[in-house]
């Protein structure tokens, strides 16, 4: 284990140093203590390997790994890491297969990662071939726990996590349960994108109402999130999931958005099919959008419904994967409307662009200055859960918990 | 009937205005009955819909260029769009369906060049009281891993 040489601000809860978010040693210790530590990483959807056979590759942290469907229950994630030399050998994103073969040597492995043959085992013609004490049984691809949860596939490398539900808390089992229904999902594409800043950023930013309600002048003006709305920003017992609740409001000119310079009253859609968002869930909540710690969030803004995966590449940067879904019985309409609404988030989001572009800008900031540190006292020092979204609770409640993983 | 001349200005007065910043024009190249898209070719060949950017009428073009000029954040860049040559694929009456190649690079201050999509664009042109325009553009990228954000159009 990395030893961490680095002091907490006194301000404890109000402060986040700089140097978490640039400090090689901190970022390999993270590696260690929170991505491959007791935590479900988000793999992928069950919809995107819905055969028998199907594989799909990705990456959590670091390490790139394969799931695959081996049987109409049984949903595996190994490594994509052959037990020979450490070749990562399968460099599809996507397929269908009986086994899984590593090209270097030809050693092909079951769809739940055992070693099923390596060429030459038993030698040619008498020559060399495999000690007798070779057995494929210690030679599988490394198996990771598994949990798939209403169509979401999670793993994770430690045995020491607990269960999913457990390890979301009750409050926040809820709220995924209430997009993750058990209904069957459909995938309807991905977007992709390379974001130069920490990932811990991607996490901050969906843990920061205080900047939505305010940045994203599409959101500011249409009322589609704004600090005038009913709303709430929650933060799970832990600390380390947070969730931004929001209900719509009108674009309307009132003592909130008169101080908001970003509020645009003038401005008038050509064509407002983009906002023609429908209820579809019992409550009357326009945007719940989910952080679970550390590797994804959870979209359902609007009718437009998405992972957003997490896979940090270095302390300076992330690859971000947004999987956009639907419900398998939507109607053309539904999967119109979620498709036009896409157009609001991903790399070209009328929305969600401004954040890759703040968190890179944050990182050029703040990179250099080790020995400085942010402030994140809006709404005070607590990390209680709150019906506003004036507040960067959230932030604190994550660095909380993060403090204690890290020993910091 | 669109003749290949009258291809060539079409395109070229399209990369300019764009490449220009001119982007209050970019909607008039298309038809107001059209489809844009720009989409990573994992989705368009496994048959997804979900483009990255998206338009299905020139008044949600219209919308595109107002988001980016008057309320996304971004840096400040300036992109350039190589196209290549434009080959015909089909002509069906009025219409010319054609493809061509692109490139687009994206320049932000002191940093390198690079590159924001590898692309082919598949279109349908008809002509408009005789000025050619888009009923649809097909952008498809190869270059699915976007340096953090795409803001301009193709």
């Amino acid at each position: 284990m990395n030893s961490i040489n680095r002091t907490w601000p006194a301000d404890t809860m109000g402060r986040v140093p700089y140097w978490v978010y640039s400090d090689p040693d901190i970022y390999a210790a993270e590696m260690e203590r929170v991505w491959y530590g007791p935590h479900w990483l988000y793999c992928g959807l069950e919809a995107e390997i819905p055969n028998v056979g199907d594989f799909k590759t990705t990456t959590i942290g670091e390490r790139p790994v394969i799931m695959t469907r081996g049987g109409p229950d049984e949903i595996n994630v190994v490594e994509n890491r052959c037990a020979h030399r450490g070749v990562k050998f399968c460099q599809v994103r996507k397929g269908n297969a009986k086994e899984l073969l590593c090209p270097y040597h030809q050693w092909n492995y079951s769809l739940r990662g055992d070693l099923q043959g390596a060429a030459f085992r038993r030698g040619v013609r008498g020559q060399g071939g495999m000690p007798a004490d070779f057995d494929p049984r210690d030679h599988g691809l490394r198996k990771l726990r598994v949990a798939a949860v209403n169509g979401v596939v999670w793993a994770t490398f430690s045995n020491d996590t607990p269960g999913f539900r457990e390890y979301l808390g009750e409050r926040f089992w809820r709220h995924y349960t209430r997009v993750y229904d058990g209904r069957k999902l459909e995938i309807l594409g991905y977007n992709r994108q390379h974001i130069k800043g920490n990932w811990k950023l991607m996490q901050e930013n969906i843990k920061d109402p205080y900047h939505a309600s305010l940045l994203h002048v599409f959101f500011v003006t249409f009322g589609l999130f704004r600090a005038d709305q009913k709303s709430a920003t929650e933060v799970d017992q832990t600390g380390r999931h947070g969730i931004l609740i929001s209900r719509r409001g009108q674009q309307e000119v009132n003592d909130v958005t008169s101080t908001m310079r970003t509020f645009r009253g003038d401005i008038k859609l050509a064509d407002p099919r983009i906002l023609d968002a429908v209820k579809e869930y019992p409550d009357e909540d326009a945007i719940q959008i989910m952080t679970v710690f550390p590797s994804v969030v959870l979209q359902s803004n609007l009718n437009s419904m998405s992972t957003r995966h997490i896979v940090p590449t270095g302390p300076d940067g992330f690859d971000f994967h947004w999987t956009h879904w639907g419900y398998a019985g939507d109607t053309p309409e539904m999967r119109q409307r979620r498709l036009r609404q896409s157009n609001l988030f991903g790399p070209a989001g009328l929305v969600s662009a401004d954040d890759g572009e703040a968190i890179e800008m944050c990182q050029q900031g703040f990179a250099h200055s080790t020995d400085q540190a942010a402030l994140v006292v809006m709404g005070g020092r607590e990390t209680e859960s709150v019906e506003h979204m004036v507040t960067e609770v959230a932030i604190r409640g994550m660095y909380r918990y993060w403090r204690e993983t890290m020993g910091l | 009937m669109i003749d290949r001349d009258a291809l060539r200005d079409f395109y070229d007065d399209y990369y300019t205005a764009l490449d220009d910043g001119r982007f209050e024009e970019w909607p008039a190249f298309f038809m107001e009955d059209c489809l844009y898209r720009v989409i990573p070719r994992e989705n368009y060949e496994a048959g997804y819909a979900l483009s990255t950017m998206y338009g299905e009428s020139r008044g949600m073009l219209i919308d595109r260029v107002m988001g980016m000029t008057r309320t996304q954040m971004f840096a400040p860049r300036y992109y350039r769009r190589f196209p290549g040559p434009i080959r015909f694929v089909s002509r069906e009456g009025d219409s010319v369906r054609v493809r061509q190649n692109l490139l687009v690079v994206q320049t932000l201050i002191d940093r390198k060049t690079e590159i924001v999509l590898s692309a082919v664009c598949h279109d349908v042109l008809v002509s408009d009281s005789g000025q050619p325009r888009l009923r649809e553009r097909i952008v498809v990228f190869d270059s699915e891993m976007i340096p953090n954000s795409f803001i301009y159009p193709a």
